[in-house]
C-alpha cells in the first residue's frame, strides 16, 4: 500500500502542475470569477432553483477534472454530459467557455483545423500550416493560448489555413528535374516548364539539350531568380518611394524598382517590419493612428540638436509613465489641428521607439505635400537619399542617426534643413506640452479619487456612530426597564414579608420550616 | 404566498418554438399509386407562403413523383403550419421545465438511441448545435443523421409546448386560487418534468448517479444491409 501511494503522490506531484494558458490565470478553484459570473447571468440571477452559483461550481469542477484525468485526450462534450444532471444546452455553454479559455483541451489539437489543414494545399516538406507554437505539454510554464478559431454565428464562413512563415518567405527549394541537382537560388538562372509548374531545368541542362521526357526546348521559359536575391538598399529606397506613389498598383511600382518582379516587391514590402503600414498609408494617407505615428517616428529620428534629442528622451520617459492615459485621450486629439506637424506632434505620444524606418520616407513625403516643395529636392542630393536609405533600412540606433546627420548636414540644402528643423522643434514643443498636461490631469484625477475613497470611509464612520447611538438609547430604556422591575420586586418582598410577619412566622427564614 | 427561491415564473409568453430559431418541424407521409414519399425537415413559418408551392414543386422535379405529390404535400405543409399558427396566438407556460427527451430513431444505417435533460425555458437552446456536436463528438459519418437528430429534438419540444399552451390555459382559469403554487401545478401537470427541487437542493449533487449513467449515455450503432432491410421491413408491418 505505501508502495503504491508514494507512486500516486509522486505522479500527482508529477502531473499537478497543467498547462493552462496565461490569460486564464484568474481561475481558482474555490472561488467563482468575475469572468465567470458576467458570462452565465443565468446562474448568478436568483432567478431559478436550478441554476444557482453551487450548481455552476459543480459543473465546471467536474469538467475540468474529468479532462484532468487525462490530458492527452480530447474531451468532447458527448462524454461528460452523461455524467451531469441539467440543461444540455446549458452544459454545453459551461464547456464551450472552458474550452475556450483553455481550461480543458487545451493542449489539444482542434480538430477542425486538422480538418482544414489536410484539404488546403501546402508546400512539399514545410511546416503544416496552422501549427501551434507551444512548449511541450505538462511543462511548468504557462504558455500563451495560439488564437482561437471560434465563431459560431456564421457557421458558412470557414477560415483560410494559417500561412506559415516559410509560405511568405522561403522559396521552395528546387530541383532540377533532368539531373537531379538543387537549382542554385542566388546566382544562375533556371528554367520553369510552361505547363507543369513543378518541372525545373538548371542552366546546364538546358544548354546540353537534356530536356528530360518529352519536353522541348520551347516548354521551359527562363526565370531569373537571381534577381530576387537581395535587396540593395537603393532598391528597397525605391521599392517605398514607389509605393507610396502607387499605393497598390504593383505594377507600377515593379516598373520604378526595375530589378524587381511585381511578387518580389509585395514579398519585400512584406517583410519590412513597416510595410503594411506603408500600403495602408498609401492608399488611406493620414486616416488612420498608426499612420501618423509613423511620421512622428521620423520627428524623433530627424533630430540633428542634441538638446532635442534630450527632449525626446524626456518625453519617451512620460510615454511610458502613462500609456493608457494617453490612449485615452488620442482619441480626442485626433480631430483637432488639420495642420500635419501638429498632429503629428500629438501622436508622438503614442509612438514607441521601436518603429522606425518608413517613418523617414512618409515624413518625407509628407512634409514635401505640406510645404508644397517637389520631392526632387530630396533626390537630387544623393548623400541625402543615401542617408535615408540608411535609416529606413532599420537603422534604429538614434546616435548612430546623429552621426550620420551631423556629417550629412554640410551637404543638405540649407533652407530644407532649416525648414525642417524649426518644425521639428515645434513638435516637439507641442508634444512636451502635451505631456505635461496629461501628467497634470493625471495627478489630479488620483486626488479625486483619494477624495472620493476619504468621503467613503468618512461616511461608513458615520453609520457606524449613528448604529451605537441606536444602541445606546436602547440601553438606556433597558436599564429603565430594569431599573423599575427591580423597584416593583423589591415592593413585592416588602409586602410579603409583612404578610409573613403579621401571619407569625418566626423570624429566621428557613424554607424547612415551612414544610 | 409565493414559495420562497421558486423558479422565475415569468408572465406567460406567446406561443413559439422554445429554440433559438423559431422553426416547425414538418413531417410528410404520402402514398399515392403506390409510391410512397416520406420525409421530415424544419421549416421557418415567417418564410412567405409560396416557398410552400417552390418547395413542392422543386420536390416532386427532383424525386420524379407523378404530379399529383404537388398538390398533397402542398396542402401537407400548409395544414402543419396552419396547425402552428393557429397556436401562435395564445399563451404559452414558461416556468422552468426540464424535460428528458429521448432519441431512438435510425437513419440510413445508424441507430441511435441516447436520452438528455432539455430545458424547455431555455430560449437559446438550438437543436440542430447539438446535433451537430453529438455527431461530431461520436464521429457519425453519415451526413444525414444530424438533421434527423435535431428534427427528433424539435418535434418533441414541439409537443410539449403545445402541451404547456393548455396547461397555461387550465391554470389561468383557475388562477385566483393558486396564484402561488403555478410553479409546482404546471410542471406536475406535464407529467415529464423532473422533480427540480429535490434535483437540485442544497443536499444533493448535480453530479449524476452511477445507475443512472447508462440510460443518459447516448449509443450509436452502425448496421449492415442486411439488418436494415429487416428493420424496414419490421417497420412496414408495424405501419400496416
Amino acid at each position: 500500500m505505501e508502495v503504491t501511494t508514494d507512486r500516486s503522490s509522486s505522479k500527482d506531484a508529477e502531473l499537478e502542475l497543467y498547462t493552462i494558458p496565461a490569460q486564464s490565470s484568474w481561475f481558482v478553484w474555490d472561488d467563482i470569477h468575475e469572468i465567470e459570473r458576467r458570462e452565465f447571468t443565468e446562474f448568478f440571477s436568483e432567478s431559478s432553483i436550478t441554476r444557482t452559483p453551487k450548481v455552476y461550481k459543480e459543473y465546471r469542477d467536474f469538467i475540468i477534472n474529468k479532462y484532468r484525468e487525462d490530458t492527452s485526450r480530447r474531451l468532447t462534450f458527448t462524454s461528460i454530459r452523461k455524467y451531469l444532471i441539467g440543461d444540455v444546452n446549458l452544459l454545453r455553454k459551461v464547456f464551450l467557455f472552458l474550452e475556450k479559455w483553455g481550461l480543458i483541451n487545451f493542449l489539444q489539437k482542434n480538430d477542425d483545423l486538422v480538418v482544414e489543414e489536410s484539404e488546403a494545399k501546402i508546400e512539399q516538406g514545410t511546416t503544416p500550416a496552422g501549427i501551434r507554437v507551444t512548449s511541450t505539454p505538462n511543462s511548468t510554464r504557462p504558455v500563451i493560448a495560439p488564437p482561437l478559431v471560434e465563431e459560431r454565428a456564421e457557421p458558412a464562413l470557414t477560415f483560410p489555413p494559417l500561412t506559415s512563415y516559410s509560405n511568405v518567405f522561403k522559396k521552395p527549394a528546387l530541383f532540377c528535374a533532368h539531373c537531379g541537382q538543387p537549382c542554385p537560388s542566388h546566382s544562375a538562372a533556371f528554367y520553369e516548364h510552361n505547363n507543369k509548374s513543378n518541372v525545373n531545368l538548371c542552366e546546364k541542362c538546358f544548354k546540353n539539350g537534356d530536356y528530360g521526357g518529352n519536353n522541348s526546348a520551347d516548354d521551359f521559359k527562363l526565370s531569373l531568380s537571381s534577381a530576387t536575391a537581395a535587396w540593395t538598399e537603393e532598391e528597397t529606397l525605391l521599392l517605398l518611394e514607389s509605393v507610396l506613389k502607387h499605393g497598390d498598383d504593383w505594377e507600377l511600382v515593379a516598373q520604378s524598382v526595375s530589378t524587381k518582379s511585381r511578387l518580389d516587391c509585395i514579398s519585400k514590402l512584406i517583410e519590412l517590419p513597416f510595410g503594411e503600414f506603408l500600403m495602408g498609408s498609401a492608399s488611406g494617407r493620414l486616416r488612420s493612428d498608426e499612420h501618423l505615428s509613423s511620421p512622428s517616428n521620423l520627428v524623433e529620428e530627424m533630430k540633428t540638436d542634441g538638446q532635442e534629442h534630450k527632449e525626446t528622451e524626456t518625453r519617451e520617459e512620460n510615454e511610458e509613465d502613462e500609456p493608457p492615459a494617453k490612449r485615452k485621450r488620442a482619441a480626442m486629439m485626433s480631430d483637432g489641428d488639420t495642420s500635419l506637424m501638429k498632429q503629428v506632434a500629438a501622436m508622438a505620444c503614442k509612438v514607441g521607439p521601436s518603429i522606425t524606418t518608413a517613418a523617414a520616407k512618409a515624413a518625407i513625403a509628407a512634409l514635401c505635400d505640406e510645404a508644397s516643395c517637389p520631392k526632387d529636392i530630396f533626390e537630387t542630393t544623393g548623400d541625402y537619399k543615401n542617408s535615408a536609405a540608411d535609416r529606413s533600412v532599420g537603422d534604429r540606433d538614434t546616435s548612430d542617426i546623429e552621426e550620420q546627420e551631423e556629417e550629412k548636414e554640410g551637404l543638405e540644402d540649407l533652407p530644407v534643413g532649416l525648414r525642417m528643423r524649426v518644425s521639428v522643434a515645434t513638435a516637439l514643443g507641442a508634444a512636451a506640452a502635451h505631456a505635461k498636461i496629461l501628467a497634470d490631469q493625471e495627478e489630479r484625477e488620483m486626488e479625486l479619487l483619494v477624495a472620493s475613497v476619504i468621503d467613503q470611509q468618512l461616511k461608513k464612520m458615520k453609520s457606524k456612530l449613528k448604529f451605537l447611538e441606536q444602541l445606546e438609547v436602547i440601553m438606556d430604556a433597558e436599564e429603565k426597564v430594569m431599573e423599575g422591575a427591580k423597584d416593583t420586586i423589591l415592593q413585592e418582598r416588602i409586602s410579603v414579608l409583612q404578610s409573613a410577619f403579621s401571619g407569625g412566622i418566626t423570624k429566621r427564614w428557613d424554607h424547612t420550616y415551612m414544610k | 404566498m409565493k414559495a420562497s427561491g421558486s423558479s422565475g415564473w415569468k408572465g406567460p409568453v406567446k406561443f413559439r418554438m422554445p429554440t433559438a430559431e423559431n422553426l416547425v418541424p414538418i413531417r410528410l407521409d404520402i402514398q399515392f399509386e403506390g409510391q410512397r414519399y416520406k420525409d421530415a425537415f424544419t421549416w421557418n413559418p415567417s418564410d412567405p407562403d409560396n416557398e410552400i408551392v417552390l418547395f413542392a414543386r422543386r420536390t416532386v422535379k427532383d424525386l420524379k413523383l407523378p404530379p399529383a405529390f404537388f398538390t398533397q404535400i402542398s396542402q401537407s405543409i400548409q395544414s402543419q403550419l396552419a396547425d402552428f399558427r393557429a397556436y401562435e396566438g395564445q399563451d404559452m407556460y414558461t416556468g422552468e421545465k426540464i424535460i428528458p427527451i429521448k432519441l431512438d430513431l435510425r437513419v440510413n444505417q445508424t441507430l441511435i438511441k441516447d436520452q438528455f435533460l432539455w430545458d424547455l425555458n431555455n430560449f437559446e437552446s438550438d437543436p440542430e448545435e447539438f446535433a451537430r456536436t453529438l455527431c461530431k463528438d461520436l464521429g457519425v459519418e453519415d451526413p444525414e443523421v444530424g438533421p434527423a437528430v435535431a428534427f427528433a429534438i424539435r418535434e418533441q419540444l414541439y409537443e410539449i409546448a403545445v402541451q404547456s399552451v393548455s396547461s397555461a390555459r387550465e391554470s389561468r382559469l383557475s388562477k385566483k386560487s393558486r396564484r402561488g403554487s403555478d410553479y409546482g401545478s404546471a410542471s406536475k401537470a406535464s407529467g415529464l418534468s423532473m422533480d427540480l427541487v429535490k434535483l437540485f437542493s442544497f443536499k444533493s449533487s448535480v453530479v449524476r448517479k452511477r445507475k443512472d449513467l447508462d440510460i443518459y449515455e447516448p449509443m450509436v450503432d452502425l448496421l449492415t444491409n442486411e439488418e436494415v432491410d429487416a428493420l424496414e421491413a419490421r417497420e412496414e408491418r408495424h405501419a400496416r
